[in-house]
């Protein structure tokens, strides 16, 4: 049965304010019995119907009155992907609470530094290990603090803190509180405003540390409107419905994540379905098969190398026959790429023989078999990559956005693609691009309200019109289309005095297999270098059939013969490149970058600022 | 869920013995084949195999292989799934055969007999079988590995000397007893509804005892395959192979050793009786000799051969060891052939079998006494044991392991894992 939000009755309370969550409950009085979530649990995916999710998401939300969160106030999520993290999101937001998503990586410093930040009253902590984060925090610093939720009880026995509380007691007490008190969540659910914050996003901090954005009910809706269900949204004319299966795998406090499940979730009825985590995703996308994926182009460029490892690693005549289907997916992709995303006669004649041959299975293994439409967003992705799925049959789309813009700026349309760009700006949005700077700027109903606690930052982001400015230079191509040069503050000028984006160089030098981190350098240098990092996996298992002994990741990064193989992916990327843009040297990241060590912010990003002091001395030897 | 195999939402599902409808339509296209099998029918005559299985000489073997394959499936039990190294197999058989011949057969002054039908005696093979590996199993509990293995060798020494004790049961000589034929009687009386052992009408169609015997044994395997099956994907099932892992981690996880043992020899000597009580009726007459150590060993090898602890191994393993005796017979035959009307490699041929005393070779045709030239009719044991080495040393999987390399070929494509 495929049900779209058309047929949905209107809401009964006429004046309220549609938010996520009067969309979830009017999903369970359209579709009780239809499934609204999958969790996998002892190897048997669970499943959640909507009148079982709604109801759990009244509990929640009558157990977070009993706790006395008042409108405005903090819930804050620490936890991997998991149908609690929705239902409490949900139920945060019925109560007018506002939802504040930590990732479940962040260390204890930051998880300090978020939770005071955003006052948070009570905080959800998945399980031990990030109870003990939250704990290893003083009391004192966190007076709002009154209780911490947890989902996963071992080990925790015989922690006494007063403020912890499962679960399952706490969904005890919001029942409790319904049956004493019935009709209150309701109450609340219909006072909400178009202008309540809804939820904080905090951005990643490349610079500096994070800031909270809040986006409003308003925002959402904006969102959910022209991203998800727009005619001329991000999927042009194919429009999510209930038969959409989604994986959730990206933590849900990152905004596109939050978009491509919760939000579809409550607009279209997309069914969810939780990764156990991050290292199963390839083998639960195989049990899934999702019609609708999106991931960071890091994601897709990992399943891109996996495709290009195990093709290696094949025996013979499969080895034959995978590059004989490669060579094919190269082709049809260019052919496809150059037509908009379109089949030409010829490519389609291609595919006509590949996808039985090859294509078919290629897709099955990486569980994209039945994928309908695909994005890539949050981080620039080579193009390469893209020619390659794109090759294969999946049709995967390049956009753009950002939190403060509830991700609502440009994307590519099925049929309208140019590959390296972003794709066109949506109509209903303000979008320009700065004569002077180049910086991109957009102006609609779904930018965010403002940093929290931040005026003076917020007042930074806005130009004296009102524009948001995104921090990212971008150009026109051929007219419609946007192509993102780099960050402002990333843009290098040489002591030339040549402007370089150094994210393209980077990218480029990642879609080698093997290179997992790239950093270019050369702010007021006389010529380029990088500092990489080599994926230790891919390079290891080549090291293992060059039968080159390594002990440790420093150890096997500094091989001669390892030097080589990234000197060749230098010389490969080099030769893209005009001279100027050329890297002369390069040096390798002695050790794996972390988030725990604040090199990479959390969603894998890395902090210049941070790597420079760490390795100055290694980018100055370059130099010198 | 629907259009996604591998997206289980409950266990049900997980363990459906044919979860996708391609392999339940592949069952059934099976088992009407193998129904149809030995009648000559235009379509499914022409399928290889089939056409000669079907033919009314093979049955005979076919049928022997289908009582073989009941047995099998009983040792997979024991030995396959819960792990216990069992050489006794022949002696729970033969527990059955007799029981059989016992409440079934013919009685006289000196032979006990009681005549009653076939529903009564073989079912009851089948539990006395079971009673007796009651009886056996805490030894199982007891020892281990290889002295499970020498324990349960002592059973088919006990069993031959029993045969002598109780001539009465076991008949006098060295020739046995006659079994009761294969006819359904509802009590004592003299026409049998059903008779499987004579060639007759059965409604409009003519049908030779072999096809009518092959019709009954094959429905008792398929039954026996799909409780075998079940008993696998249980509660149950799942006991015995935490035992097979490892006995005492299975105890400390909650599984009763002692209980599961016990259940695992009764199931599997049920079987074995089953088969037992069959095969001596098929045979007719059987001498307690061949409930010996060399059906024992060839019921590992089918095991080992096919694949142990697989129901698809114990099938494929049987349809091996039963059908290759024939086989090399055919063989040794069309080679004597060609050596008397001097076809194309008559010459090889001529060195490679010995006609009679004063011609050299290596397979005596006429000769039975062991040693040079071989008796051809030792060649089978000589390819058990040779083919046993030789899986365990290539193959421990079986061929279901080849099946299963076959399959994961395929299943991994286009990559190699």
């Amino acid at each position: 049965m495929s049900l779209t939000v058309a047929e949905l009755p209107p809401t009964e309370t006429g004046d309220c304010y549609t938010t996520i969550a009067t969309r979830a409950r009017d999903w369970a009085q359209l579709a009780p019995r239809q499934v609204a979530m999958r969790e996998k649990d002892f190897g048997i995916w669970q499943e959640f119907t909507w009148g079982r999710t709604w109801d759990l998401i009244m509990d929640a939300a009558n157990g977070l009155l009993a706790l006395g969160v008042e409108p405005g106030e903090r819930v804050s999520i620490q936890s991997e992907d998991r149908p609690e993290w929705v239902i409490l999101d949900v139920a945060t937001v019925a109560v007018r609470g506002i939802t504040v998503g930590l990732y479940p990586t962040n260390p204890a410093s930051e998880v300090e530094y978020l939770l005071t930040d955003s006052t948070a009253v009570v905080h959800f902590a998945e399980d031990q290990e990030q109870v003990d984060r939250a704990l290893e925090i003083d009391a004192d610093r966190l007076p709002g603090l009154k209780q911490i939720l947890y989902t996963e009880p071992r080990g925790l026995s015989s922690y006494d803190d007063p403020r912890l509380m499962y679960w399952d007691d706490f969904l005890e007490l919001g029942r409790s509180h319904r049956r004493n008190s019935p009709g209150e969540v309701e109450r609340r659910m219909a006072e909400a405003l178009p202008e309540d914050v809804m939820t904080l996003v905090y951005t990643s901090g490349t610079t500096g540390p994070p800031k909270g954005a809040m986006l409003t009910n308003a925002n959402t809706e904006f969102c959910m409107d022209v991203l998800i269900m727009g005619d001329e949204g991000l999927r042009g004319s194919q429009i999510p419905n209930s038969d959409d299966l989604v994986v959730t795998y990206l933590p849900l406090c990152h905004v596109a994540e939050r978009i491509f499940s919760t939000w579809h979730l409550v607009v279209a009825g997309c069914q969810l379905n939780f990764a156990e985590s991050i290292d199963t995703v390839i083998e639960n996308l195989r049990e899934v098969q999702p019609t609708l994926f999106f991931a960071v182009p890091r994601i897709w460029e990992r399943m891109h190398a996996t495709v290009m490892i195990k093709s290696g690693d094949s025996s013979f005549f499969k080895m034959l026959w995978l590059r004989f289907g490669m060579s094919l997916a190269r082709k049809i992709g260019r052919e496809k790429v150059a037509n908009g995303g379109n089949h030409t006669l010829k490519s389609w004649l291609l595919n006509l023989v590949g996808f039985p041959l090859i294509f078919r299975a290629i897709k099955e293994k990486i569980g994209l078999r039945r994928c309908r439409h695909a994005a890539s967003g949050a981080a620039p992705i080579a193009p390469e990559v893209l020619e390659f799925f794109i090759g294969i049959g999946v049709p995967v789309y390049e956009l753009y956005g950002m939190t403060e813009n509830s991700a609502i700026a440009t994307g590519n349309w099925p049929g309208k693609m140019i590959l390296g760009t972003v794709g066109e700006p949506y109509p209903q949005i303000g979008f320009r691009i700065d004569e002077e700077t180049g910086e991109i700027q957009t102006k609609h109903a779904g930018v965010f309200a403002g940093y929290w606690n931040k005026p003076e930052q917020t007042s930074e982001t806005f130009t004296d019109d009102g524009w948001l400015m995104t921090g990212d230079v971008g150009e026109w191509v051929e007219g419609t289309h946007v192509r993102i040069v780099d960050r402002i503050k990333h843009i290098i000028i040489t002591s030339g005095g040549k402007n370089i984006s150094p994210s393209e160089i980077e990218n480029s030098l990642k879609t080698s297999p093997y290179v997992k981190e790239a950093m270019v350098i050369g702010d007021g240098r006389k010529f380029l270098s990088a500092l990489i990092g080599i994926e230790l996996e891919t390079v290891g298992d080549w090291a293992l059939r060059k039968n080159i002994p390594y002990t440790t990741y420093r150890d096997l990064s500094e091989k001669p013969e390892v030097l080589e193989l990234v000197q060749k992916v230098v010389n490969e990327t080099n030769e893209k490149f005009a001279r100027v843009e050329t890297i002369r040297k390069f040096k390798m990241i002695p050790k794996e970058l972390d988030h725990e060590d604040g090199e990479l912010t959390a969603t894998q990003k890395i902090k210049r600022s941070a790597l420079e002091d760490m390795f100055g001395d290694l980018v100055e030897s370059m130099y010198s | 869920m629907k259009s996604r195999p591998k997206l289980y939402t409950s266990y049900l599902a997980e363990s459906q013995l044919f979860p996708t409808r391609t392999q339940k339509v592949l069952v059934v296209v099976a088992v009407v084949i193998l129904v149809l099998m030995p009648f000559d029918l235009p379509v499914i005559s022409q399928i290889p195999i089939v056409r000669f299985l079907g033919d009314n000489v093979w049955l005979r073997v076919v049928n022997r292989m289908l009582i073989f394959t009941i047995a099998a499936l009983g040792l997979n039990i024991l030995s396959g799934l819960a792990g216990q190294v069992s050489l006794g197999h022949a002696f729970f058989m033969g527990s059955g055969a007799y029981t059989a011949v016992l409440l079934g057969g013919k009685g006289s002054a000196n032979l006990w007999g009681w005549g009653l039908p076939i529903w009564i005696w073989l079912p009851a093979s089948g539990i006395v079988a079971a009673f007796v590996g009651i009886a056996v199993a805490p030894a199982a509990v007891r020892v281990r590995g290889l002295y499970l293995g020498i324990a349960t060798l002592g059973l088919i020494f006990i069993g031959l000397h029993l045969s002598r004790v109780f001539p009465e049961i076991a008949g006098p000589g060295a020739l046995g007893r006659k079994w009761p034929r294969m006819q359904f009687r509802l009590w004592k009386e003299e026409d049998p509804l059903v008779d499987f052992s004579r060639d007759g009408d059965w409604f409009w169609f003519e049908v030779t005892k072999n096809q009518k015997t092959y019709l009954l044994l094959l429905s008792l395997t398929i039954v026996a395959a799909l409780v075998a099956a079940n008993i696998a994907r249980t509660r149950t099932g799942r006991a015995f192979s935490a035992i097979r892992e490892r006995d005492v981690a299975a105890e400390i996880m909650g599984v009763p050793e002692f209980r599961y043992k016990t259940m695992a020899f009764a199931i599997s000597s049920f079987y074995a009786g089953i088969a037992g009580a069959l095969l001596a009726v098929l045979a007719g007459q059987v001498p307690p000799e061949s409930w010996g150590l060399l059906l024992s060993i060839q019921f590992i090898a089918i095991l080992l051969i096919g694949g142990i602890g697989r129901i698809s191994g114990a099938l494929m393993g049987t349809f091996f060891v039963v059908l290759s005796p024939r086989f090399i017979e055919e063989v040794i035959d069309w080679m004597k052939h060609q050596v008397d009307s001097g076809g194309l490699l008559s010459g090889i041929f001529d060195a490679l079998i010995s006609t009679g005393d004063k011609d050299g070779g290596l397979l005596a045709i006429s000769e039975t006494a062991l040693g040079y030239p071989l008796p051809a009719s030792a060649l089978d044991e000589l390819v058990y044991g040779l083919l046993i080495v030789v899986f365990l040393l290539f193959e421990p999987q079986g061929l279901y392991g080849i099946w299963v390399k076959t399959r994961n070929y395929w299943k991994g494509w286009p990559f190699s894992y």
